[in-house]
């Protein structure tokens, strides 16, 4: 035996003792039928070609705030008729009436995402894999708008930069009841938010498998959801019910996205859960949320809130309301995740400090 | 230097802002340090000590910082405060660019209308910290560490701080440089600052990591070890420290000697991974520690919990915010009070319909018996068309809270108590021209994480 054959057979002689090896994919890591991840990035879907003309053939969507700013106000004017009178329309977009200025739509028929009514429409897309009936009437909002297209976009990039930034974006998805991660008929999938630092790897960059997170059950006790689902070829995917999912993409501005018929389909492997959250997005909401985002920020990707706010409503698809108009538009958004170890406030790791009943959290824990 | 104090009403000028009710108060200790004839330090609610002029007037400088575009606020050795007033907007906070007409300038002040400069006498000497500088004008004013230092036409009596605020967020170069109270230097050893926040002035060290105290230590006693201690780190003080003020040094072991404030040994928390993060106050038996205990809210007024911490509501749990807002002027001055124009909140509020704003973004009424609790929370009366103070008696004014003399709202869009839908509305997420809600603690800081 080599001296790293020896090494290699001592490391894995002590994560055997340890109960938390990987000694396979899909076997020891799952402890007490369960296992978790925590969301390491998240992206609205977004299918790209090379050069856009696929998707886009008239270009991206020249409007942001400055061009209709300079194209309304040439002479400028009272504060209140010019940069106020834009501001109060992000507030109010209603105010507005509809589109006032060209936004561009993609026009492609390739989109992510998933079926969601389990019918193939006339508006539906196609998948990269051809499949047909793919509900994602949002992607044709943003497929050519700049700020969401990726690598480089404003919101595609810092959006999903404050996943490991802010702790409130700390969501947490963990799977239990199940007893084969590749394949098992009936488990629960519980989506809570976690209240430590991300496991990073040597890069510092890079989040690491193999974590802890203890689940924050005070202030994070409305994120808790819960859904039934399976596991067909190590993909879980869930039922649909209406939920919410936190996403916070500026400091200071927490928003919650409200999600009719949510679910998740996710590739499960010891080390990771990747795939997509699917639902029906609440106009009010997934609007609510754009505009946490400043108007200066909307500005680098010409995206101008009103505008926007109108092309939600004419692209909704979902959930009629009582005047007929639908209040949803379908998507999905592209969530990765590594394995976390979760700890839930009623297992509480003993340690000699704190003695007293809890204040908030129950649990602490020496791992950083 | 002096030893932690307890204080009455009673005991003088000294106090007259600290203490809203007959009763003792523990207050923040202070460096006393050499100051100009004329100015003393006085005691503020929520600023902790504060530099005051003769009429014990909150004294405030303008640190300069980068915008967007180009630098606002006064660099070091120079005012920038001037008795121009300004018409146009200045362009600093993008997108917008400058020179539209600025609202309601026929009764607009000057920015040292607005910020009367503290005035060094003709042969005036440094002092201390105290230097004095040349105005544009010629006339000579007081600096403190260098930068000019003002009053502020807002604060009607001494021990107020309406003029500015280290409560209030900063938008970075999105929103305007703040006004800020002038505190003497803390009475602690190197090592530890304090930080102004709603629930008191907290204590943290100097890289903005807040200390800690547990209840289980006796006074003067760390029985803080082994995992606790690997968890709970001990604030370690030098060798050669001495005992300062409220300071004291406990032997953890021979050799270990650990810094305790009001006798309570100090820590800092381990799973506090970033600055502003309060995490370890969740823990049993763990707090923060504050110099002194922020001002009393509205007695009806509870408090809810929201997923990002606690947050001040009214009796019916609705969250209350606070409007702030800062014009785009060269002076950049406050647009956030009863006297500036209200185009700025009613656009952000209501749309530019007044009829909306005040729908969407209600005044909190305070109940007839009600009475303010401290001199940061007081009562006012609103005429609600105009949004300007008004007088008991006139016809459709309101009686309403107000913070720092600026009335609060809640927002119709919040349905459950600790729903928090309206925080960030406004331009720049709310902090150049919006709505921010009432926060007493925010778990994930200032800046979300």
């Amino acid at each position: 035996m080599t001296s790293l054959s020896k090494i290699l057979a001592s490391a894995t002689a002590l994560c055997a003792l340890s109960g938390t090896a990987y000694a396979g994919e899909g076997e020891s890591i799952i402890k007490d039928r369960r296992i978790g991840y925590v969301t390491t990035d998240l992206h609205w879907t977004m299918y790209q070609t090379a050069d856009g003309k696929a998707e886009c053939p008239k270009g991206l969507s020249p409007n942001g705030p400055r061009e209709i700013f300079k194209t309304l106000f040439p002479d400028m004017g009272p504060v209140e008729k010019t940069q106020l009178a834009r501001e109060a329309l992000k507030m109010y977009p209603g105010d507005m009436g509809g589109n006032k200025f060209d936004y561009i739509e993609v026009t492609g028929n390739i989109a992510l995402g998933l079926n969601l009514d389990g019918k193939v429409g006339p508006k539906d897309f196609t998948s990269p894999m051809g499949e047909k009936g793919i509900d994602n009437a949002f992607y044709r909002v943003t497929g050519c708008n700049s700020q969401f297209r990726g690598p480089e976009g404003q919101l595609q990039l810092f959006a999903n930069k404050q996943i490991p930034d802010f702790g409130y974006n700390r969501i947490l998805l963990e799977v239990t009841e199940v007893d084969d991660l590749a394949n098992d008929p009936d488990v629960t999938v519980t989506i809570a938010r976690g209240r430590d630092p991300l496991l990073l790897d040597a890069t510092g960059e890079k989040v690491a498998p193999g974590g802890t997170q203890r689940v924050d059950a005070t202030y994070g006790a409305k994120v808790i959801q819960k859904f039934k689902g399976k596991i067909v070829d190590g993909v879980l995917t869930t039922e649909a019910k209406d939920g919410k999912w936190p996403w916070q993409i500026f400091g200071g501005v927490p928003r919650s996205l409200a999600v009719r018929d949510m679910r998740f389909s996710m590739k499960l492997t010891p080390h990771s859960a990747d795939g997509l959250i699917a639902g029906y997005f609440d106009n009010e909401s997934l609007y609510r949320w754009l505009t946490s985002w400043s108007t200066h920020h909307l500005s680098y990707g010409q995206l101008e809130a009103g505008e926007f706010y109108w092309e939600i409503l004419k692209n909704a698809d979902g959930h009629p309301g009582k005047d007929g108009k639908m209040t949803a538009i379908s998507s999905a958004i592209t969530l990765n995740m590594a394995q976390v170890y979760i700890e839930h406030p009623e297992k509480a790791v003993a340690s000699d400090a704190p003695a007293a009943p809890a204040k908030a959290e129950t649990v602490q824990t020496a791992r950083h | 230097m002096k030893q932690a104090f307890k204080l009455a009403l009673s005991a003088g000028f000294l106090v007259t802002g600290a203490v809203s009710a007959a009763e003792q108060k523990t207050v923040e200790d202070y460096a006393h340090v050499p100051m100009p004839a004329g100015v003393q330090v006085v005691m503020s609610e929520l600023e902790g000590p504060v530099f005051a002029d003769a009429q014990g007037k909150t004294l405030y400088s303008w640190p300069q910082r980068a915008m967007r575009v180009g630098f606002s606020g006064d660099p070091k050795g120079k005012s920038t405060c001037t008795d121009v007033v300004t018409t146009k907007t200045a362009g600093m906070m993008s997108p917008w660019p400058a020179g539209m007409d600025l609202p309601d300038v026929d009764k607009r002040l000057s920015c040292a209308a607005t910020w009367p400069p503290l005035l060094a006498p003709e042969g005036a000497k440094p002092i201390g910290a105290w230097t004095v500088i040349v105005r544009p004008d010629g006339k000579k004013q007081w600096a403190y560490d260098q930068l000019p230092v003002y009053t502020s036409i807002l604060d009607k009596a001494p021990g107020v701080a309406n003029g500015g605020s280290g409560t209030l967020e900063s938008g970075g170069s999105g929103t305007q440089p703040a006004r800020l109270p002038v505190n003497p230097p803390l009475n602690a050893p190197p090592g530890f600052k304090v930080t102004t926040t709603v629930a008191g002035r907290m204590l943290v060290n100097d890289k903005d990591y807040a200390i800690y105290i547990w209840d289980k230590d006796p006074a003067n006693k760390s029985v803080c070890t082994g995992e606790c201690a690997r968890t709970w780190h001990p604030v370690l003080a030098p060798a050669a420290a001495q005992p300062q003020g409220e300071w004291t040094i406990v032997q953890r072991a021979p050799g270990e000697r650990q810094w305790a404030f009001r006798k309570k040994p100090v820590y800092t928390y381990a799973q506090d991974l970033r600055r502003e993060s309060i995490a370890g106050d969740d823990m049993p038996g763990w707090h923060n520690v504050f110099t002194q205990k922020g001002p009393a809210h509205p007695a009806e007024f509870t408090t809810q919990m929201a997923l990002t911490g606690d947050v001040l509501a009214d009796a019916g749990g609705k969250t209350i915010y606070y409007y702030t807002c800062g014009d785009d002027s060269l002076d950049q001055m406050a647009c956030d009070t009863m006297d500036s124009p209200q185009v700025y909140r009613i656009a952000i509020a209501g749309g530019a319909d007044w009829d909306r704003a005040l729908k969407m973004w209600p005044y909190v009424p305070a109940p007839a018996n009600a009475k303010a609790p401290s001199q940061v929370w007081s009562i006012v009366y609103v005429d609600p068309k105009t949004g300007r103070e008004a007088v008991s008696h006139q016809q459709g004014a309101q009686r309403v809270w107000a913070y720092r003399g600026r009335p609060v709202y809640t927002y119709a869009g919040d349905k459950e108590p600790g729903d928090i839908e309206g925080n960030g509305m406004g331009e720049w997420q709310g902090k150049r021209n919006g709505f921010r809600a009432f926060y007493t603690k925010e778990v994930f800081g200032r800046r979300g994480g």
